[in-house]
């Protein structure tokens, strides 16, 4: 076995990827916003930014937008906004704004949002950029005005990492906006891919390559393509998580075909062993404070998930309910999992506290795995599959909206939400 | 994004009467890709014997009949250069799981053909989990073909 070349290059996106964001199950009772046209937004012939900003915020099925045609008026400064004409329509939050420079190179755009039940502005923003921003400009003015209303970060500039498999023999990693726009290629192999993890300041990818013959860990830096394995000595390496302090990646290694989770020092690249069992140990995940770690082991039997205190190696048993528990993560708050719950052979995403012994499942479809939470912990995207077809589904956590993001051939698969940028 | 977060700070300390007042700088950035390549892999040698020893769910025992078919091998895999063993799983259950457990079966198998006196550094264990099924349905006659240890002998 040996690599015969490896190379890099810089690709244009490739439309076989492209996920698009479909809502499938709405709600009457959402909140209802209005993002009113913006003052001199009409640029050549480009999608318009309140067009854009009102696509963001309901991208999810969080909120319900009032269509334009449907607007009493068009305000575009406090002076002339009049709360009546939005409470009317019964409209709970209204966004408005104005571009104030037309040079094409130099746009300054002021937005405001304004509560209608509070009758008060909660967001005075601006924002610079030039013509071929608009989508980054928008999905800015976007998070602040979920933030101001939700108090919840926005993360409409999210990334999603996540595995294609075109057909049988091909393997690619994808990169793309979380509205499933601006895929990019980060690696394409042969043999398979797997578990994508994210750097805490979005600059790698981790993920799991078999294209020396054998599963190992790469760390790929995305703005320049260059990738190295952590040096296991040859042993399988799987399941890399990245802990949110930037100082280590917690993965599994299978020494003598015993996998157990161990750490890898991202400062001094030392490797130490976490767990000790002859059972399978695997799919670690950080809490948010990088202090303990989830993981999956069928040490009583059947795959159940333990929790780990880092610094003492004491472990936990937390699920105690159903034959097959597995694939663990920490909600952004530290007390809530989600996880794969099966039984009976059907496999939904639940949802449990960690002080209490009640799973709830959140799925419906009956192979469903890999969840990931959205950086806010307000909405999580799965794996699932219809026919011999993989794709995308998410979900918000009130229940209220469900979507997917169908894809156009090939299969996908392990979505990995990106941390916040900063 | 720096200029967010400054923004960020700047807003929490000027809040006027509930109104967050916020000013923002657009940044972005390309990424670069990599393409790897093939392994290759040595003469296979081929022997008329079933290939695949297959398994129940989330199990990595082996039954009887597994054992007979293993039997089979033993001279076979006595006179063999190296063996590879590579164990997957149905789709069922979550892809890091699976890799494990795959790994599991390939090491029952290996473990079987030690005590039957094949050396064990000849043997290689590989896993590829639920990553390469035979069988793409959603069905237990799908499942039960994916749920397997190939035996290779060179």
């Amino acid at each position: 076995m040996r690599i015969l070349f490896l190379f890099f290059l810089i690709l244009s996106p490739l439309s076989e990827s492209k996920l698009k964001i479909e809502i499938t199950q709405g709600s009457e009772t959402l909140p209802k916003i209005a993002i009113v046209p913006f003052q001199n937004e009409i640029l050549s012939g480009r999608e318009t930014i309140s067009s854009l900003v009102e696509a963001n915020m309901t991208l999810f099925g969080e909120f319900n937008s009032i269509k334009k045609t449907e607007m009493l008026s068009y305000p575009n400064s406090e002076e002339n906004f009049f709360y009546r004409d939005w409470r009317l329509l019964e409209v709970d939050y209204v966004v408005i704004g104005r571009v104030d420079n037309t040079d094409l190179t130099n746009l300054d755009i002021n937005y405001l949002v304004f509560d209608i039940g509070l009758k008060k502005i909660i967001l005075k923003g601006d924002i610079s950029g030039n013509l071929n921003e608009l989508e980054q400009i928008s999905k800015i003015i976007s998070n602040r005005a979920y933030q101001s209303i939700t108090g919840l970060d926005g993360v409409f500039n999210t990334k999603l990492a996540y595995i294609l498999n075109p057909n049988k023999n091909s393997y690619k990693i994808y990169i793309s906006d979380i509205d499933g726009s601006n895929e990019q290629l980060l690696f394409k192999s042969l043999s398979p891919l797997m578990s994508p993890s994210w750097s805490a300041d979005r600059k790698k990818l981790a993920y799991v390559s078999f294209e020396r013959g054998y599963p190992e860990i790469y760390i790929q830096d995305l703005l320049t393509g260059n990738r190295s394995s952590i040096d296991t000595l040859g042993m399988s390496n799987s399941a890399p998580v990245w802990s949110p302090d930037s100082k280590y990646i917690a993965f599994v290694m299978s020494m003598s075909g015993n996998p157990d989770i161990y750490l890898y020092n991202l400062r001094n690249k030392k490797i130490s062993r976490l767990t000790r069992h002859y059972g399978i140990d695997t799919e670690p995940a950080w809490s948010p404070n990088s202090k303990k770690l989830l993981f999956t082991s069928n040490r009583s039997g059947s795959p159940q998930i333990y929790e780990l205190i880092v610094s003492t190696g004491r472990i936990k048993r937390v699920t105690l309910d159903g034959d097959y528990n597995a694939r663990a993560r920490y909600f952004p708050n530290g007390k809530d999992i989600v996880l794969v719950h099966g039984n009976d052979g059907v496999f939904h995403i639940a949802t449990k506290n960690l002080k209490s012994r009640f799973i709830n499942s959140i799925s419906k479809t009956s192979l469903d795995e890999s969840p990931t939470i959205s950086p806010n912990g307000n909405i999580i995207i799965y794996a699932t599959k219809k026919k011999t077809q993989g794709f995308l589904a998410g979900l918000t956590l009130n229940g209220k909206s469900k979507f997917t993001l169908p894809v156009q051939e090939g299969s996908v698969r392990e979505p990995a939400w990106s941390p916040l940028a900063n | 994004m720096k200029n967010q977060y400054a923004a960020l700070i700047f807003a929490t300390f000027f809040v006027i009467s509930c109104t967050t007042t916020v000013s923002d700088k657009v940044t972005s950035s390309d990424y670069a890709s990599a393409e790897s390549d093939v392994y290759v892999s040595a003469e296979k040698l081929d022997i008329n014997l079933s290939d695949k020893i297959y398994f129940n769910f989330d199990k990595a025992s082996l039954t009887d009949s597994s054992k007979e078919l293993i039997s089979e091998y033993i001279d076979f895999a006595k006179n063999a250069k190296a063996i590879r063993l590579e164990g997957h799983c149905d789709e069922r259950g979550t892809r890091e799981y699976n890799l494990a457990l795959g790994e599991k079966r390939a090491i029952e198998v290996k473990n079987y053909l030690i005590i039957k006196g094949v050396s064990s550094s000849k043997i290689k264990v590989i896993s590829y989990g639920e990553e390469k099924p035979i069988e793409l349905g959603s069905d237990e006659s799908s499942w039960k073909e994916n749920r397997r240890v190939e035996i290779s002998l060179f």
